[in-house]
């Protein structure tokens, strides 16, 4: 037995070559989506409700495969990708609120949901809700998982110390103007010391764009940030931060969560699901918390899509799955699991959501956020949306951090917003 | 084993071949091409390749899903004038200066001391050497807790002075000395185990000659030590600049905040928003990835050009 290096190095080269060729063999025959019985769900941590997932697999595991897979990272770079380069595409996507405007102009990569009977579900659930998966060629991509109705969560003994309403019902009632919701945070100041109504500037102009039933840019590919709707909004941040009624710390920091935690920023204009990040954040508060409406009228924060992508072979099956996972009885589990404030009213009624909440001193909470979620404006969400409402945040937030003249900076937001739009061929 | 094929052929032959006629190089060598093919295929794939596609994406307008769109030269046009651009390779060079200069200069003190350690010698090697493999996103959790503006470790250590509270991450160039800081923490004792290492080749003759002419540590250090680690010095600058200007994680991790708000904006006056982070914002924030490829490839001329820079600086006063 004649064993050399080179003999043994040739014999051991011969298979890995082979393996390397036939790598790329089946390199060009990599499935564009799934085989099989397979059908894969993309979806992130927290997107869907663990339980809902598993009884669709039970459910369903007689006819496919469902693997559901949480996709850690930034989520919508990696469908993008995945979906760009035509390989391995999962058969259901999660789409996330923020990113629909992205997705919805290239509407031909997904099915059209319409085309499997989406409509006889329509009256099911929040019609505003419904649309904002609607392309702007009519086809549906997007099936409505959940929503972020915004209410006002507010400490009630701070409330009650400041001499003001501090019932949910007479908070509700009272602070129902920007104006009259400013003057209360005057008078939380004059009687607690070192105390702001809310964290930053953002807190308003962000709620007040999004309260309305128009952003940045239009259908029409026209720049409309710089009409009475977004400078409205601008003029009550500013007017927010003249009157001093917000506070210099940068929200998520320990510094602002101790201030929540101290009563410090007793009051915040936030979305259903920030209700969870005050019970992970700040969980010594439990108790203090009451939910009320919003100045003037709701807004939506956040919420996502499930959607059947063209690569999936069996997207009727999908469909039913999906149908499935998203009626009124296991949106009101991803409710209890993981937060997801339902799309579907008849949700409202059930058992999961009437339960008194011990965080929110026994509050019903459903009371504010389900009858807000119906009073919901739609806006036309561009996909230049992003780009062009940008600068104007920024802007604001230095008027509010680094005390920057706000004339000075709506000019230069304005004027960077022009140069943007030419940039992204949006006229203005 | 007389069933092996492949074994029974002596290797003789092969080394009869060059005597008839020289076969060409790859008929005659493919087997070693064939052997270090793995690392240029995988640089072809995951280097090479990418790197042209995005060159050809900078000349078009793409949303990274639709259909590409022909833009000419318009990105580069566009990115010329883009002030957003030029303020954050300002940024970058502002916070890879603050960061780099004290950086080597407590590396060379850190080598130094190294050098002359009797005991424990590598427990200190592997203490110095373990926070750049922390991970950045782990580090940069902690820094943002020390720079907090009310239970940061820094304020706390500012008051016991004597001194006011600084909102180290809400004010331009609080966020620029927290970055640096962050950086200059995390490689001081990278570089200096690279200074070490050059220190250890400098021959004890030197030093002893040095010391028998009289010369006391000081000079010694500034007349030997510091000639001789030139070429160390020239490669930890370069690496630094290198890694200095693409700096990401640090700034996008300590200056996000839980609101969903765009992670790529650079906190309060884009104060933090480096030109990688402007890249990430253009690209995938905006979806505008033609533009993004544009940026990345000004990003590249700018890195090159600093290259170039440390390298003259360096390279001259060798020649003088």
């Amino acid at each position: 037995m004649r064993l050399s290096r080179r003999g043994l190095l040739r014999a051991g080269l011969a298979p890995a070559a082979a393996a390397a060729l036939g790598g790329l063999a089946s390199g060009c025959a990599v499935p564009t989506g799934s085989t099989g019985r397979n059908m894969v769900l993309w979806y992130w941590s927290g997107g869907l409700s663990d339980t809902v997932v598993k009884n669709a697999r039970a459910r369903y595991g007689s006819t496919v495969n469902l693997q559901a897979i949480q996709i850690g990272g930034y989520y919508r770079s990696k469908l993008i990708t995945t979906m760009a380069g035509r390989a391995r595409i999962p058969d259901i996507a999660g789409l996330k609120g923020e990113d629909m405007a992205s997705y919805l102009p290239n509407a031909d990569q997904f099915v059209d949901l319409r085309t499997l009977g989406a409509d006889t579900y329509k009256s099911r659930y929040l019609s505003w809700k419904w649309d904002q998966g609607i392309a702007d060629d009519g086809s549906m991509i997007g099936f409505p998982i959940d929503c972020g109705p915004v209410a006002h969560l507010y400490q009630y003994d701070v409330f009650r110390k400041a001499g003001l309403p501090y019932e949910p019902d007479d908070v509700s009632k009272e602070l129902n103007t920007w104006e009259r919701f400013f003057a209360a945070g005057e008078q939380l100041r004059k009687r607690v010391p070192g105390a702001s109504l809310l964290t930053d500037v953002n807190a308003v102009f962000d709620n007040v764009v999004n309260q309305g039933s128009e952003r940045y840019v239009d259908r029409d590919r026209h720049f409309i940030g710089d009409q009475e709707h977004v400078r409205h909004a601008w003029d009550l941040a500013v007017e927010a931060e003249r009157r001093r009624l917000v506070s210099d710390l940068v929200n998520g920091t320990p510094d602002q969560l101790s201030a929540v935690e101290d009563g410090k920023l007793p009051s915040q204009l936030g979305a259903s699901w920030a209700t969870f990040d005050l019970k992970n954040g700040v969980p010594r508060t439990k108790g203090r918390w009451r939910v009320a409406d919003m100045p003037v009228r709701p807004a939506n924060n956040g919420g996502s899509f499930l959607s059947i992508t063209r690569a999936c072979r069996e997207p009727e099956q999908a469909f039913r799955l999906i149908t499935w996972m998203l009626d009124a009885n296991n949106q009101a589990q991803g409710y209890v699991d993981a937060g997801l404030f339902p799309s579907t009213p008849a949700s409202y009624g059930l058992r999961q959501l009437r339960d008194p909440d011990p965080f929110f001193g026994g509050q019903v909470t459903t009371d504010v956020f389900g009858p807000a979620a119906q009073r919901i404006a739609v806006a036309y969400n561009s996909p230049f949306d992003i780009a062009l409402g940008q600068p104007v945040k920024d802007e604001i937030k230095n008027v509010g951090v680094l005390g920057k003249d706000p004339d000075k900076a709506w000019s230069d937001a304005m004027s960077k917003c022009r140069r943007i739009a030419e940039h992204l061929g949006v006229s203005h | 084993m007389a069933t092996v094929p492949a074994l029974e052929k002596p290797p003789v032959v092969v080394a009869e071949i060059p005597a008839v006629q020289p076969r060409k190089g790859l008929r005659r060598y493919w087997h070693l091409y064939a052997a270090i093919s793995p690392f240029y295929l995988l640089f072809l794939a995951f280097g090479l390749i990418p790197v042209g596609f995005s060159f050809y994406l900078s000349f078009h307008r793409w949303d990274g899903l639709g259909s590409m769109e022909w833009a000419g030269l318009s990105q580069y046009r566009y990115l010329v004038g883009d002030s957003d651009f030029w303020q954050s390779i300002a940024t970058t060079v502002v916070i890879w200066a603050l960061a780099t200069f004290p950086m080597i200069f407590l590396a060379m003190v850190t080598a130094v001391m190294l050098n002359s350690a009797v005991r424990l010698k590598n427990a200190y090697r592997v203490a110095f050497f373990l926070p750049s493999v922390t991970s950045v996103v782990a580090v940069a959790i902690v820094f943002g807790s020390v720079f907090s503006t009310n239970f940061g470790l820094v304020n706390a250590l500012l008051q016991a002075v004597g001194l006011d509270q600084v909102a180290w991450l809400n004010t331009p160039w609080g966020i620029k000395v927290a970055i640096a800081t962050l950086m200059t923490w995390q490689w001081t004792g990278y570089n200096a185990i690279i200074f070490l290492a050059g220190l250890q080749t400098i021959p004890g003759e030197l030093y002893e000659a040095a010391r028998i002419d009289g010369a006391g540590p000081v000079q010694t250090f500034f007349r030997v030590t510091l000639p001789l680690l030139r070429p160390t010095l020239l490669f930890v600058l370069v690496v630094s600049t290198v890694t200095g200007l693409q700096s990401f994680s640090e700034p996008q991790v300590l200056l996000q905040n839980t609101a969903n708000e765009s992670t790529f904006s650079g906190g309060p006056g884009h104060s933090g928003r480096t030109m990688v982070l402007y890249f990430f914002q253009q690209t995938f924030d905006n979806n505008d990835f033609g533009y993004g490829a544009a940026v990345a490839w000004g990003i590249f001329l700018v890195v090159v050009l600093f290259s170039i820079i440390n390298w003259r600086l360096l390279q001259r006063r060798d020649e003088a």
